[in-house]
């Protein structure tokens, strides 16, 4: 490595190394100074997300609401919720919305992965435009649906009226407004895309070669190989999709909807948002958000089972 | 005859979805560029009849916006570095980390993963109100010094895991200290994750619109994303109007993705990503 050798003259002599006290020596050393870079994400994330994640489980059995001190109410915060039509309606619809929304979103991923996954000066630019609608803005992309969803002046009408097709009234009625929702999620699959991309590339071509040669056809080989390699990293796509998507309803749900018609866009994030910073019930929206952990919890343990999953997907 | 056939049938498909998916931001841009006060179009525009950028100058006229996009270019400005920098650090030195620990830690990054950001909400309002920053754009700023997301610092040890060994441990037979390593030896070998990074960190800040409408409330501090809703509640059905906001915030994300999304999109870049040293 000619790089380093040049280099080491001027970063042997180390002053650091000098100091006798054991810190110095602690800085000086290789594995010493690696712990250094680890300290702002793990401190960072500590302060950040670890520490607020889990004293929001505390708070869901206090009653708080932000300026004076909490109080113990044991389990009344979740006995209210579970009573309440409002929260029972807005877990219906999240779960209802992670039904539809996920698996389709995972078919779309792996699809256009495999349709892209061609090298070829074309499948660059084809890429990159899957890819767009993934980084257009929340608040920007809840807009655009507004003005393609508007059911009068709106360009999707517009097409579809042209096409001789139905116009429904999109963000209007109950239902068509959740099938909205699950539609405006379908674009925002490139982190998907990537990954199935990234996964397709460590087949081996020589597994399909001999698949061939024992006279294996495309869908053969698909299901053999393919889908059994990518598995693993589909897995892992479908619980940060469990967890991400539902967050993502946020914003649309908050810019276009507020939760309407007839509380069918109330998903669980607008609600816990309502009831700590509209209703300032802090309790109440960490029992809720408690709940939430659980089901989410389920789901996964659910999809663990259904696979029939025995060891963990290798992420090292 | 047929395989020619096949791959042609392939890129048409190809082609037909990207267009698909670029169509919201084409309707966006084609929406914003009508003349104001004409009435909405009855048919689909493809492209704009008489483009004009009257509502772009009326969206300055209507709201502080210089104020919003100044407050934006300040937080990308600040957090876009210090997340590239926290971020590439610390996924080496996951990568560099002895086990135990490695494997530790890395179990630690995913389940932060698999976090979902409304768990946090209640508690950083309230760390953040001790600490005194709510309603300053250092609430919006604070995650970038802990690397933005932990999927960046996975990114990044992903990477640096795959950076041959034995080129870290020469350089510590040198005499190299773990800074140089990651300086001269890291880093120049992960240019397509660092333009990954720089995107995905920019999108991550520039984008927000949770964060500010949890923790700012003095107008002065309010960033684009909240602009543009602001203009909703102020004109609610100028459409072309509300595209013109909606492309302001949109264009630099999309632009800066153009530049850079070649790094990490095309094919050397992808197989690069697993080439396994």
């Amino acid at each position: 490595m000619p790089v380093i050798t040049s280099q080491s003259p001027r970063t042997t002599p180390k002053p650091l190394a000098v100091v006798r006290n054991r810190a110095g020596a602690f800085l000086a050393s290789y594995d010493g100074q690696v712990r250094i870079f680890l300290l702002p994400f793990l401190l960072g994330t500590a302060l950040l997300i670890v520490a607020p994640a889990v004293l929001t489980v505390g708070l869901a059995f206090t009653q708080y609401n932000s300026i004076s001190p909490p109080t113990w109410v044991g389990l009344d915060n979740f006995k209210n919720l579970l009573a309440s039509p409002l929260a029972r309606l807005s877990i219906r619809n999240s779960l209802l919305f992670l039904f539809m929304a996920v698996p389709l979103r995972l078919v779309g991923a792996v699809g256009i992965a495999l349709l892209l996954q061609r090298p070829g000066r074309i499948y660059g630019p084809l890429r990159a435009g899957v890819y767009l609608p993934t980084i257009i803005p929340e608040g920007a992309y809840a807009l655009i649906w507004l003005w393609i969803l508007n059911p009068l002046y709106g360009p999707l009408n517009a097409l579809l009226g042209g096409l001789g097709l139905p116009t429904p009234d999109w963000l209007i009625q109950p239902d068509t407004a959740q099938f909205s929702f699950v539609l405006m999620s379908l674009f925002t699959i490139g982190e998907g895309i990537i990954v199935a991309l990234v996964g397709l590339r460590t087949i081996p071509g020589a597994l399909y070669e001999a698949a061939r040669v024992d006279g294996a056809g495309r869908w053969q080989s698909f299901w053999r190989i393919t889908l059994p390699v990518l598995a693993p990293w589909l897995l892992l796509l479908t619980f940060r999709d469990l967890v991400v998507v539902l967050q993502n309803t946020f914003t649309p749900s908050f810019v276009m909807t507020y939760g309407g018609p007839y509380y069918a866009t109330t998903f669980a994030p607008l609600l816990l948002f309502e009831l700590a910073f509209d209703m300032f019930d802090f309790g109440g929206a960490a029992a809720f958000m408690v709940i939430l952990y659980a089901l989410t919890a389920l789901l996964v343990v659910g999809i663990v089972n259904l696979v029939g999953l025995n060891q963990d997907a290798d992420v090292a | 005859m047929w395989r020619k056939l096949g791959s042609a049938a392939r890129i048409a498909a190809g082609i037909a979805v990207a267009v698909l998916f670029v169509l919201p931001l084409l309707w966006m841009i084609v929406g914003s560029l009508r003349p104001t006060g004409l009435p909405p179009a009855r048919t689909v525009e493809w492209w704009p009849s008489d483009p004009q950028l009257g509502n772009y100058i009326a969206i300055f006229d209507l709201l502080p916006m210089g104020v919003y996009l100044r407050n934006s270019l300040i937080v990308v400005a600040v957090a876009v570095p210090a997340t590239l920098l926290t971020a590439s650090l610390a996924g080496f030195g996951l990568s560099q980390l002895r086990e135990p620990w490695r494997q530790r830690l890395l179990i630690y990054t995913v389940v932060l993963l698999m976090v979902p950001a409304p768990a946090v909400w209640l508690f950083r309002y309230q760390i953040l109100s001790w600490l005194g920053l709510l309603s300053s754009l250092w609430a919006l700023i604070l995650p970038a010094f802990a690397a933005g997301s932990p999927l960046l610092v996975l990114l990044f040890y992903w990477t640096f895991r795959r950076t041959p060994v034995s080129y870290f441990e020469a350089a510590r037979v040198e005499g190299a200290d773990a800074w140089t390593s990651w300086r001269r030896i890291a880093m120049p070998m992960a240019r397509p994750t660092t333009a990954a990074v720089i995107v995905l960190a920019f999108a991550l800040f520039w984008n927000d619109f949770t964060n500010p409408v949890l923790y700012l409330y003095r107008p002065d501090t309010y960033t684009l994303p909240v602009g543009i809703q602001i203009l909703k509640q102020v004109d609610s059905t100028n459409w072309p109007l509300l595209l013109a906001g909606a492309t302001l915030v949109t264009l630099p994300m999309v632009l800066l993705f153009l530049a850079l999304q070649r790094q990490f999109l095309h094919d050397d870049a992808l197989s690069e990503l697993l080439d396994r040293g």
